[in-house]
């Protein structure tokens, strides 16, 4: 049983990455004081995640990359052709993009 | 990240130097994140005994990246901060899914795998052992 997913050093660091942006939005809205102290400020500590939080979020992106290629697959094969094209995808956008 | 060149303060040229590098880290990381998709999203084609055209697979990457760089990590956070914690967890996760239940309870016992998994050298065994015994539907 070979699942293939991601990486989830791969998606800390893109979590790391958005909540640094929104960590340095919220330091020049906010009149930081004392500039030197930087990162370390107990309000603008950067939020972090816990490992399984991280392979739980891993999950949940495989599946949402799954359902978009099995619901556009399940459109395809109505339709009799075993290409999925980006008709496909276009039907079951709205749906997926509700759903997640 | 190094606070230490702010120099002016506000923006001025340090800003654009780290919207800049910001931006090359972020082309690096959807890169990597498109090279996962493909993969996985060739893979559930072919349990399909079905083929995924490029653009398709393009354009599921680029919704997945927007999806966990837009929606998931911002509401992890938000969730995680009106929780008062700085750290997220796997609730976190979970909670982000609540519109769709059925995605839900995916998560849910991909979750209990985990703790299952977990290490139990942290905890006593014992109370670990009674705990994945009460644990079952939650």
């Amino acid at each position: 049983m070979e699942e293939e997913t991601f990486d989830p050093e791969l998606i800390c660091s893109i979590f790391k990455l958005v909540w640094s942006r929104r960590a340095t939005e919220r330091n020049e809205s906010i009149e930081v004081v004392d500039v030197e102290v930087g990162d370390r400020t107990k309000k603008n500590r950067q939020t972090t995640a816990n490992s399984n939080a991280l392979k739980l979020s891993c999950e949940l992106i495989r599946i949402f990359v799954t359902e978009a290629v099995q619901r556009s697959g399940m459109i395809a094969e109505a339709e009799g052709i075993n290409k999925i094209e980006p008709t496909h995808l276009e039907r079951v956008l709205p749906q997926l993009l509700l759903d997640f | 990240m190094d606070g230490g060149d702010v120099d002016g303060g506000v923006g001025g040229g340090g800003g654009i130097e780290k919207d800049e590098e910001a931006e090359e880290r972020t082309e690096l990381l959807r890169d990597r994140f498109r090279l996962s998709v493909i993969s996985i999203a060739n893979a559930e084609a072919k349990k399909l005994d079905m083929e995924a055209s490029e653009p398709v697979v393009a354009c599921v990457a680029d919704l997945a990246f927007k999806y966990t760089a837009e929606q998931l990590a911002r509401d992890v956070e938000l969730f995680a901060q009106h929780a008062g914690r700085k750290s997220v967890n796997m609730e976190d996760i979970i909670l982000s899914a609540h519109r769709n239940k059925h995605l839900t309870g995916l998560l849910r016992s991909f979750s209990q795998e985990l703790k299952g998994k977990g290490p139990q050298t942290e905890r006593k065994r014992k109370k670990s052992s009674k705990k994945e015994d009460k644990a079952i539907p939650s």
